[in-house]
């Protein structure tokens, strides 16, 4: 196996790459240290992006940044100017929780249970054995951000927890830091064919989680009368009204933005715009209420009759009005490729983004947003050591990941699809593929 | 030039059309066929690009390159041309920027698929029985989808619109250029053959077998095209003798028309051809022992995620693979995923195109290229965008049969390039402006030169277009 994986390495990344491997001749209470040598940092704090700096990682965490750290550590590694961002952020995914999109058995993100709508949650499905995990890892993805599907006939349908792509089995990073929702076309639908009667419905859920705040000892004991929701729904709907949750909203038309902008405003809660086909068109609202959206930016089809005003230079419109934003990687790939993201960020930039609004849209701003900023989503000090050296421009086509840093530690970048291209690379030799391991 | 039209037999006459003819006689003839091609090239100046990086997809990248064209055509391409003497010649100075060839995209359901995508316009997979090989995907399109436009905001000069794949065999697909005309006839690729639908795996087996009708498995679907087959051969037989009455001046029964038929008939008579949707290695191999059988050849495997796998059992067969760059997992034939698979189609030897699949993908056909370019590149081997760029222009003409007008920028061919304001395998890279057959039919500075759909229309706001 190493033998054969050494074979493909290219002259080219021996040559730029060098790892230095010493041998650990300290005691096992010496801290496991690395030391990344000559990078282009994106530090993506207020230090901007430094040349030439060198990152020393000591147990996971980054001890310290600046030129010529001159520090002896276990691992070495020479980047020789290349550029190093935080690991990829995915949002709003499935990774973990499906195999293959077609095969009901091994997609855990939906659920027809019709009692479960806004306590649906996620984590202890996440199998961190799903050849997702590794496929994303190595290529950049870190950590991301699982989310229900729509389908359990609720308004508002689940919660997002933050998973690591470590691979072991203690993946959660933060459970509960969204409840996914949906208004307009597919919401009215279920709730009897009418926004107005979907509004009725979610304006019902708010109230009713209210009076369970008010009441909850009456309706535990049975002493209160009928409730639309399940005690399980109503109770995960606690962080919400107390403004520690926001509720991630698929929403598109410009007008049921605006009628969510208000709902919000009115039940005092935190809202996100997902998908948001029209929001350019109500930019300045949805930034005076400080609502962020999370959008895919190569996405520019007017899929919809609620999706009409889609278009490509929607993320430079928002960033230009103050809105905050979060990227979706493309379409329904955005499971499987979630490591596309950054791809799609570096086409919003061709159409007018700021580059490092772009690279903050799939790394610290959706941490800020959901949680796990105070030790990710930056390069500095004390903040967790999960990066990515990229071979080249981060946003870029023609541009890999060549060294993934988990926890830090490197990433082996062995994948399915690796093993698979290096069974398969030369056939010209000998046919049956079989034994070649 | 063929200043007479011969007298010809019905066959040859089809397959005359349908063979590469720019004869000026014969596109007339053709053009009073029901649901013939009525696109006309738009009447332009002569154009000379200079001062241009020009991939050609002839295997060249031209620095300092100028191309020029005249009535449609390319007349020439190469190093510092001098300025031609044309009155009213239009010269574009293109420093910094890239030409290539019209993107094309062998897999695309504009039209058939329209946006909005609502099921009242979804026109795509006749789902009614696995063997619709009757109906022809021009006979959906609606002109007015405004996805056209954003496609050739993309780059994208010409596409093959197919049928879905729910069928074993589908139906015929459409070669269009892409401009926008009234009727789909105004957008048919001139003498483009016509493309036949087929489709392996899961889908047929799954649409059908889940109504509780064959084909329910692989096998099943292997017996649908050959029993077909056997039919189509049967049909061709009776129309090959009453043919041949005719010329022997003794007409015999003329026999009955059988639209399914006939199509079928195109493929076996070489008319035709054959577009496979096909994921896995192993059904590919099986599809091209039927192919054998029956005396046919199967232009290309569309989706074809395990290519690598037989890459050089495709090279012997002349078979296209048409690929994406890296999606995988929707399904379990589409599990195996490379992101090398492109490159190593090329590398045996095969011809390897990008397609989409997809109204946004389409529009970043040049980005999927340079991502399968760069998978290919860090195993090892050394592809350029000169090589490249022909996964999505050359080869892809390639597959469509129209590789003898497009897809390359050599003298004689029809004009259809791209000026990209920087090198295309870039995630920056945008196209700047899309000649096709001469004119300039998008231009990104110039809003008069973007073409808006009738859908596009007063749609958000009643003074404006959509976009």
């Amino acid at each position: 196996m190493k033998m054969l994986s050494m074979k493909v390495l290219s002259k080219k990344i021996l040559i730029s790459l060098v790892i230095i491997v010493c041998p650990v001749l300290a005691s096992s209470l010496a801290a496991q240290t690395l030391l990344i040598k000559n990078a282009k940092v994106h530090t993506l704090s207020s230090q901007g992006t430094l040349n030439n700096a060198d990152i020393l990682i000591e147990d996971g965490l980054i001890k310290s940044l600046g030129k010529n750290i001159n520090s002896r550590a276990d691992n070495t590694i020479d980047a020789q100017g290349k550029e190093v961002t935080p690991g990829i952020f995915a949002v709003a995914n499935s990774i973990g929780l499906v195999e293959i999109d077609a095969l009901n058995q091994t997609m855990d993100a939906v659920t027809a249970d019709e009692l479960t709508g806004a306590s649906f949650s996620l984590e202890e499905a996440f199998n961190p054995n799903s050849t997702l995990v590794p496929h994303n890892r190595a290529q950049g993805v870190t950590r991301t951000l699982i989310s229900p599907a729509y389908g359990n006939g609720h308004l508002l349908f689940g919660q997002g927890a933050i998973m690591s792509l470590s691979g072991d089995y203690h993946p959660v990073i933060a459970k509960s830091v969204a409840i996914f929702g949906s208004f307009g076309e597919r919401a009215s639908n279920q709730a009897g064919g009418s926004r107005a009667t979907a509004l009725k419905q979610l304006q019902t859920l708010f109230d009713e989680s209210r009076e369970y705040a008010d009441n909850y000892q009456a309706i535990l004991a049975g002493e209160y009368r009928e409730l639309n929701h399940s005690i399980d729904d109503l109770k995960a709907m606690q962080a919400v009204i107390e403004r520690k949750t926001p509720v991630v909203f698929n929403v598109n038309r410009a007008s049921d933005i605006m009628l969510l902008l208000r709902f919000a405003k009115k039940n005092s809660i935190r809202i996100i715009l997902k998908g948001a086909a029209e929001a350019w068109m109500v930019a300045r609202d949805i930034a005076r209420a400080n609502v962020p959206v999370m959008l895919d930016p190569m996405n520019n089809i007017p899929a919809s009759f609620e999706s009409l005003g889609q278009r490509i230079d929607q993320a430079a419109l928002l960033h230009k009005a103050g809105v905050d934003l979060i990227f979706l990687g493309q379409g329904f790939q955005n499971t499987h490729n979630a490591h596309t993201v950054r791809h799609s960020a570096g086409t919003a930039v061709s159409y007018g983004l700021p580059y490092d609004v772009a690279l903050k849209a799939f790394t610290v701003t959706p941490a800020r947003i959901f949680g796990g900023a105070e030790s990710y989503g930056k390069i500095m000090p004390g903040y967790t050591a999960e990066l990515v050296i990229w071979d080249g421009d981060p946003l870029e086509v023609t541009t890999s990941a060549e060294e993934v840093i988990l926890a830090g530690k490197l990433v082996d970048k062995t994948t399915k699809a690796s093993r698979l291209r290096e069974r398969y690379q030369d056939i010209s030799t000998e046919k049956n593929t079989a034994y070649r391991k | 030039m063929i200043t007479k039209l011969k007298p010809l037999t019905l066959a040859a006459l089809i397959s005359a059309v349908i063979v590469s003819c720019s004869e000026q006689k014969e596109e007339q003839h053709d053009k009073d066929k029901p649901f013939a091609s009525r696109y006309q090239a738009q009447e332009y100046a002569p154009v000379f690009i200079k001062n241009a990086t020009v991939l050609t997809a002839t295997g060249e990248q031209i620095d300092n390159g100028s191309v020029y064209f005249k009535d449609g055509k390319i007349v020439e391409v190469g190093e510092d041309l001098s300025e031609p003497g044309d009155d009213d010649l239009l010269v574009i100075d293109a420093d910094g920027k890239w030409v290539t060839p019209g993107i094309i995209d062998v897999h695309s359901h504009l039209g058939v698929y329209p946006a909005p995508g609502v099921q009242t316009s979804a026109d795509g997979n006749e789902m009614t029985a696995p063997v619709t090989a009757e109906v022809w995907a021009e006979h959906s399109v609606w002109p007015q989808d405004p996805q056209f436009s954003l496609a050739l905001a993309g780059g994208v000069t010409s596409m093959q619109i197919l049928p879905g794949s729910a069928n074993l065999v589908g139906g015929r697909g459409v070669t269009l250029k892409n401009v926008l005309g009234r009727t789909v006839m105004d957008m048919k690729f001139p003498n483009a053959p016509h493309g036949m639908k087929m489709a392996c795996g899961e889908n047929p087996k799954r649409v059908y077998g889940s109504k509780g009708r064959a084909p329910a498995t692989r096998m099943g679907n292997v017996a649908g095209y050959r029993a077909s087959w056997i039919k189509a051969q049967d049909y061709k037989k009776q129309w090959d003798a009453y043919n041949k009455s005719v010329e022997n001046g003794k007409p015999g029964k003329k026999p009955k028309r059988d639209l399914q038929m006939e199509t079928l008939m195109g493929v076996l008579n070489g008319e035709i051809l054959v577009h496979n949707h096909c994921y896995r290695a192993d059904e590919m191999a099986v599809m091209l022992d039927i192919a054998k059988e029956f005396g046919y050849k199967v232009s290309t495997f569309h989706h074809a995620i395990e290519s690598y796998k037989i890459a050089d059992l495709l090279a012997e067969n002349e078979v296209c693979s048409a690929m994406w760059s890296d999606w995988w997992g929707f399904k379990q034939e589409a599990y195996d995923t490379v992101a090398e698979n492109v490159a190593l189609v090329d590398k045996a030897g095969a011809c390897a195109v990008v397609h989409s699949d997809s109204a946004v993908g389409i529009q970043h056909l040049n980005k999927d290229a340079a991502k399968a370019m760069t998978s290919g590149n860090k195993m090892g081997l050394d592809i350029k965008p000169k090589d490249a760029i022909k996964w999505i222009t050359i080869n892809a003409a390639k597959s469509l049969g129209v590789e003898e007008h497009t897809g390359s920028l050599e003298a004689g061919k029809m004009a259809d390039l791209v000026i990209w304001d920087g090198n295309p395998f870039s995630v920056y890279a945008k196209a700047e402006k899309v000649f096709i057959d001469g004119a300039l039919k998008y231009d990104r500075d110039d809003k008069t030169v973007q073409p808006s759909s009738d859908f596009d229309l007063g749609v958000l706001k009643p003074q404006e277009n959509r976009l």
